[in-house]
């Protein structure tokens, strides 16, 4: 009797176990793009506030640091995702002058703190009343982050949800 | 919070049916009796259907306790759109998967319930309701779309401003599932056909009545997926080999396979195994594209979060193709029939030239799609394979299949005698000849489009023969209506569809003429024959959005296209572009920037142009306007092939 088809079908099923291995092993992409801003080179806008815990923000304290600034709201779902990378992040690189420090962007205070304390955010973030901070950085949409480096000068943009990863490639670039 | 409550339950109830369906199956087939598979679907249709409507409901009440309703709602989000707000994310898209799913699992239980005791059924409605459970399950734990928001706040996200600005989200998403979900139908069979050992049943033929409604249904789907990004996206294309797009070509490519070659097993008995083998990978594929497109290991236009439901995902592919794979493995060589294919040019001979086309194509496709991902593990670095990988491939492939569709429906089975063929083929040559020749005198010179209309012309001679003989027969039977349901009118008005759908993409992609002017208020031009004039600004603000519309006009017809930022969701800004369609041209026009101090109007501002200026861009497209039609045509008979008349109703 031949045997074609169980040889074919052999032969199928080690192919796809392979496909299998090769794509469940894959990891997602970062969902953040690196964009072009009008702002990158220049000094960074000022970023001056009350934190939601209280504690007061003032961007030019940081001065030699690396500052993580995203903008981020309760309402937004990329923002969702983005938290615990966030957090990881900051936790991270907290002995290696790097700040993260977030923004609240068009949101309100109540909703912001729940969102904080439900992601159990390990960095601080100040709020934004008039969105005048976000009008300076161009913010249209959020999560944006940007970085910016121990001159005080915008590094990079990155614009969606951004991985660990992300975030700690895009530091050490600047650091270089 | 009741009503997160009653979705949650609601989905246990769904998915306690499902995997009691499964077990009562394995009960009834190791008794040898029927089972109560059709209480088991009831239960779980009840569940899914509770659990959509409580998701409904949170969505048409704006009930932002749902994370997912403050994700993809706001309270000024339109009826229309709150309601189809339940696809426009990945939960609430599985949750519509499963309630197709189901759906069709009742139908087909229901349908065959006189023969519930035949193990194929049961070994059928055992995987399904397996299918099932899966899907349901992930609805239950990883991707559960009733989830808490503990934050209260008192505005929603909205939906993102692409899936709000046109009626289309509204069928496109349901029909390309319902193609996707279908598919599991023709897999169960094959697996119950081969666990069996019953091949050679009349059941694979059976299957092809449900494998092309899926078809048809996966079809408009995707055309109307099309048409929804050629009116929404704003570049005047409509396919762009994106990895979401490849996901639902796919299965659509075996699947065709898949409705040619089971004509050959209902003729000839052949290619029983091959058959089954198509089934199995049909379905697969649409896991495999469902892994694509939620995985996020790809990168893709369409902008779908990824999720952690990747490993799930591509560990039921594997389960589903190794499944099919060790059963044709084991089973295989015994339930091939001894016979095979007599001549090489006889219909049976075409047919296996078509599967290795349409197979072909799909391996390519597949290549095409996973390379990025090969290339990225083997050097790193980052690739794109876009469009003209695809397109060198398509277009001689799609040229070869325009030709079979000329010949194959006029060759007899078994033999290949020229002289008949040629009488069969003669008036339909002539004519696609003398087109070519009126062509070329009204001047049209580029040999890929004379080649792909003399070859259309053809194809479209050798179905109206096939139908015209069905009509002839209708005829002297004395009923007309018999020859709606004749078994090839349908097939044969799908190619027509395909005939006129390819008509349209190759003169438009042919001939499409690009154009960016620059026009003042009250100016106009001529862009390649179309009068264009520019008549003022238009803003409408309400609670919905934010929106500067251009007064243009174009021959006289008054067109509107628009920067649109829609509140709600980070203030998305979209432009949506204009569109003045007739049977001849579509003309195309999109809002590019505007002079000045136009930061009100969301559009993009060129500088040095003068305040009141704006830049259109201009597309005018041939024919465009066909490829919808031809893809209605091809949904039309498609139906007219799932209502056709029975095997065993044919011998009468």
């Amino acid at each position: 009797m031949r045997r074609t088809i169980t040889v074919a079908s052999l032969v199928v099923l080690a192919l796809c176990v392979a496909l299998t291995v090769f794509l469940g092993t894959r990891r997602p992409v970062g969902d953040a793009t690196t964009v072009q801003s009008p702002l990158l080179g220049k000094f960074a806008p000022s970023v001056e506030g009350t934190e939601l815990d209280g504690g007061h923000f003032d961007l030019r304290d940081d001065r030699g640091d690396i500052v993580v600034v995203d903008f981020w709201a309760s309402w937004c779902g990329p923002c969702v995702a983005e938290a615990p990378n966030l957090s990881s992040f900051a936790w991270r690189e907290r002995h290696d002058k790097v700040k993260v420090i977030g923004v609240v962007f068009d949101d309100s205070v109540s909703a912001a703190r729940a969102f904080q304390t439900h992601y159990g955010s390990l960095y601080p973030s100040i709020v934004d009343p008039n969105g005048d901070i976000a009008n300076s950085y161009g913010v249209t949409s959020p999560p944006t982050t940007f970085i910016v480096d121990g001159q005080g000068r915008v590094a990079a943009t990155l614009l969606g949800p951004a991985s660990t990863a992300q975030l700690v490639g895009a530091v050490n670039r600047v650091r270089r | 919070m009741t009503l997160i409550w009653i979705g949650r339950v609601a989905l246990v109830v769904a998915l306690g049916a499902l995997v009691g369906g499964v077990v009562d199956q394995a009960v009834a087939l190791r008794h040898r009796r029927a089972g109560h598979a059709l209480w088991f679907a009831l239960g779980a249709l009840v569940g899914i259907l509770g659990a959509v409507a409580a998701m409904e409901v949170a969505l048409v009440t704006h009930n932002f306790s749902l994370a997912y309703v403050a994700a993809n709602n706001a309270t000024f989000t339109p009826l229309l759109y709150s309601i189809t707000g339940m696809w426009s994310a990945l939960e609430g898209s599985l949750l519509l998967w499963s309630l197709l799913l189901t759906l069709v699992t009742l139908f087909v239980i229901y349908y065959y319930r006189r023969e519930a005791s035949d193990p194929v059924v049961a070994w059928a409605s055992a995987v399904l309701f397996g299918v099932g459970a899966f899907f349901t399950y992930l609805l239950v734990v990883p991707a559960s779309p009733f989830v808490h928001n503990p934050a209260h706040v008192l505005q929603g996200a909205g939906p993102n401003a692409l899936l709000q600005n046109n009626p289309l989200v509204a069928v496109h998403p349901p029909l390309l599932y319902a193609g996707f979900v279908g598919f599991t139908v023709p897999f169960a069979f094959a697996i119950a056909m081969l666990v069996t050992g019953r091949v050679q049943d009349r059941w694979q033929l059976e299957q092809r009545r449900w494998t092309v409604l899926a078809w048809g249904a996966l079809s408009l789907g995707i055309v109307l997926g099309a048409w929804w990004s050629y009116q929404v996206l704003g570049w005047g294309g409509f396919w762009g080999w994106d990895p979401v797009e490849n996901a639902a070509l796919l299965p659509w490519l075996t699947a065709t396979a898949y409705i040619h070659s089971v004509i050959v097993q209902d003729r000839r008995g052949l290619f029983r195994v091959w058959n089954l083998s198509l089934a199995i990978a049909t379905f697969s594929l649409t896991v495999l594209g469902t892994f694509f497109t939620r995985s996020g290991v790809l990168q893709s236009v369409h902008a779908f979060s990824s999720s952690t439901l990747g490993p799930l995902l591509i560990g039921f592919f594997f389960v589903c193709v190794g499944a099919g794979a060790g059963l044709l493995a084991w089973r295989g060589d015994r339930l091939r029939s001894a016979v095979g294919v007599d001549h090489p040019l006889s219909r049976e001979g075409l047919f296996v030239a078509n599967n290795v086309l349409f197979v072909g194509f799909a391996i390519v496709v597949l290549l095409g799609t996973v390379f990025p991902l090969l290339y990225q593990a083997v050097n790193g670095a980052q690739v794109t394979v876009g469009t003209p990988y695809f397109a060198s491939i398509a277009a001689p492939l799609s040229v070869v299949l325009l030709a079979l569709m000329a010949v194959a429906p006029l060759v007899s089975w078994r033999s290949a005698d020229a002289g008949v063929l040629w009488g069969r083929l003669r008036t339909s040559a002539w004519f696609a000849l003398a087109l070519v020749v009126a062509l070329v005198a009204f001047g049209v010179r580029r040999p890929t489009v004379l080649v792909a209309y003399f070859l259309a012309a053809g194809a479209a001679g050798a179905a109206l023969r096939t139908l015209r003989g069905v009509l002839v027969a209708a005829h002297r039977r004395g009923r007309w209506t018999s020859a709606l349901r004749a078994p090839s009118t349908g097939g044969m008005v799908v190619h027509l569809g395909i005939v006129i759908l390819a008509l349209g993409i190759v003169t438009s992609t042919s001939y499409t003429t690009r154009a960016e002017v620059t026009l003042a208020h009250g100016q106009s031009t001529v862009v390649s024959g179309q009068y264009v004039s520019f008549a003022g600004f238009h803003e409408v603000k309400d609670a919905l959005e934010t929106s500067t519309e251009l007064v243009v006009s174009v021959g006289g017809d008054q067109l509107r296209p628009a920067v649109t930022t829609y509140n709600g969701r980070n203030g998305q800004t979209v432009g949506t572009p204009a569109i003045d369609s007739n049977l001849l041209r579509d003309v195309y026009v999109t809002f590019d920037a505007v002079g000045g101090n136009g930061a009100t109007s969301g559009a993009q501002v060129q500088n040095g142009l003068p305040a009141g200026s704006v830049v259109l861009g201009v597309t005018v497209e041939p024919l465009l306007a066909w490829l919808w039609i031809g893809g209605l045509v091809v949904g039309l008979g498609s139906a007219l092939s799932f209502l056709r008349r029975r095997y065993n109703e044919e011998a009468a």
